[in-house]
């Protein structure tokens, strides 16, 4: 197993270096999007509204955290099923989006997008919070504050343990 | 002669609120023994550093009294009441629920319900509770003055990798077995494994929905259950776990801890067979009042 340290964002010719099952200690920031955000993410794109952030080059997290208690830096977090986003992939790494962090096996309509937009999907470990709140800088509301677990946040992070999926 | 023991609100409130503290910074005991077990077994560098994670985030998780996944689940209750028992001063859903609300902010657990399931039919579709934070409760009874309660805290991710088929009465073990491993294996890397396997088999729709979820939550004494059953639990565990997809879906030699069927009577023109799957992150505990 290669453990290769990366900052983001990733340049492309970095992402054509990884291979499968890479273990990748990830620095940089993370935007966190799941069902509900990317429902609205879709519906910006589609109505030619601008996104609340830059999505070219960027990296979703598909993950919805835990409240923050009283001094802690975030709440429990963790990854989500990324099945359940296959739906708006293609469209978003049409626009740009270069990594996405889940769990789990991706469509083949998604792994055909990621090989032509050449793009990368990281899986990491479901069901380790307190060892990945470790990895975790800063984590902030970012926008949609209304959807609560669901909201993205933006996620400073330092060694985040992911695994290579699909390139 | 049974005399009726009354058992006050502010017991079961107490027991729960002390028993959800104990399970959401922590797998049982039995299931981190299972994890460093499949550690142990496992050959392939991704999965053992994946094994090895689990075991320091239980680590990390208890001593910091940190949940050990963010999502927190939703809380189904097992409550077996003796029929001597009186319960004062309100529903026991409701005092579960005002224990489970009041625990959730305790521990900054994460609010995971949507209050209204078809999100477009509410104006606010991210309101995850009125007052109190609904949960799911089985009632039945049992003899004597005892109050049960069998809970769990139930991630969404293996919950969506869960199934029920009606199968015609004369249906083959053999077909029955490769239902089972199919919706194990298929789910891959979605339900978080190394998984639980909780089965129904028999019952009606509903019940047998009920069996395997209730197979994944209550411990069963070996004596209770004849011996083709657990024979077929043995095929089950080893034929999932052949198959390698393994720690996270990403290979390996344990892609499941544990197989349990449970069974009940059915209808001569049925035989339901249910799949309830939880993760590694499986959080149980069985309390008696």
């Amino acid at each position: 197993m290669r453990i290769i340290n990366i900052e983001l964002p990733l340049k492309s010719e970095e992402i054509k270096m990884f291979t499968i099952r890479d273990k990748l200690l990830i620095s940089g920031v993370l935007y966190t999007a799941r069902d509900q955000a990317h429902l609205r993410l879709t519906q910006l794109i589609k109505e030619g509204k601008p996104l609340p952030f830059n999505l070219a080059d960027s990296a979703l997290f598909y993950c919805g955290p835990a409240p923050t208690p009283p001094g802690k830096v975030c709440g429990a977090i963790g990854p989500t099923t990324s099945a359940r986003m296959d739906k708006y992939t293609p469209l978003l790494l049409e626009n740009g989006l270069k990594v996405m962090i889940g769990k789990g096996e991706r469509s083949r309509v998604v792994t055909e997008a990621i090989h032509k937009y050449n793009a990368l999907y990281l899986i990491c470990v479901g069901g380790i919070s307190a060892l990945l709140v470790q990895s975790i800088v800063s984590c902030e509301t970012f926008c949609w504050k209304e959807l609560a677990a669901e909201a993205i946040y933006r996620m400073e992070v330092k060694n985040f343990p992911c695994y290579v999926a699909t390139i | 002669m049974t005399y009726i023991r009354t058992i006050s609100k502010k017991m079961i409130y107490d027991a729960i609120i002390d028993a959800i503290g104990q399970i959401y910074c922590q797998s049982t005991p039995e299931t981190i023994a299972m994890i460093n077990n499949a550690l142990t077994i496992e050959e392939d560098d991704v999965a053992k550093d994946m094994l090895k994670a689990m075991l320091l985030n239980e680590e990390l998780a208890a001593k910091e009294k940190l949940p050990i996944c963010q999502d927190t689940g939703i809380v189904v209750v097992f409550a077996d009441i003796g029929t001597a028992v009186k319960i004062e001063n309100g529903s026991l859903y409701s005092i579960i629920s005002q224990a489970v609300t009041d625990v959730w902010e305790k521990y900054y657990l994460r609010d995971s319900i949507a209050l209204e399931p078809i999100r477009c039919f509410s104006s606010n579709p991210s309101k995850t509770k009125d007052t109190l934070q609904p949960v799911i409760l089985h009632l039945s009874e049992i003899p004597g003055n005892k109050l049960e309660l069998h809970i769990s805290l139930k991630g969404g991710g293996a919950e969506n990798c869960s199934t029920l088929k009606m199968f015609n009465p004369t249906a083959t073990i053999n077909e029955i077995e490769d239902f089972i491993v199919d919706t194990v294996v298929s789910s891959g890397g979605k339900p978080c494994p190394p998984v639980f396997v909780g089965i129904g088999i028999g019952g009606d729709f509903e019940q047998c929905a009920i069996l395997a979820k209730r197979a994944l939550m209550v411990p069963i004494s070996p004596f209770e259950k004849k011996p083709e059953y657990k024979k077929m639990e043995e095929r089950l565990l080893n034929q999932i776990n052949q198959k390698g997809k393994g720690i996270q879906g990403f290979g390996g030699k344990t892609t499941a801890l544990k197989v349990n069927i449970l069974s009940e009577p059915c209808h001569i023109a049925s035989l339901p067979v249910a799949i309830n799957i939880d993760c590694h992150a499986h959080r149980c505990i069985s309390i008696t009042i």
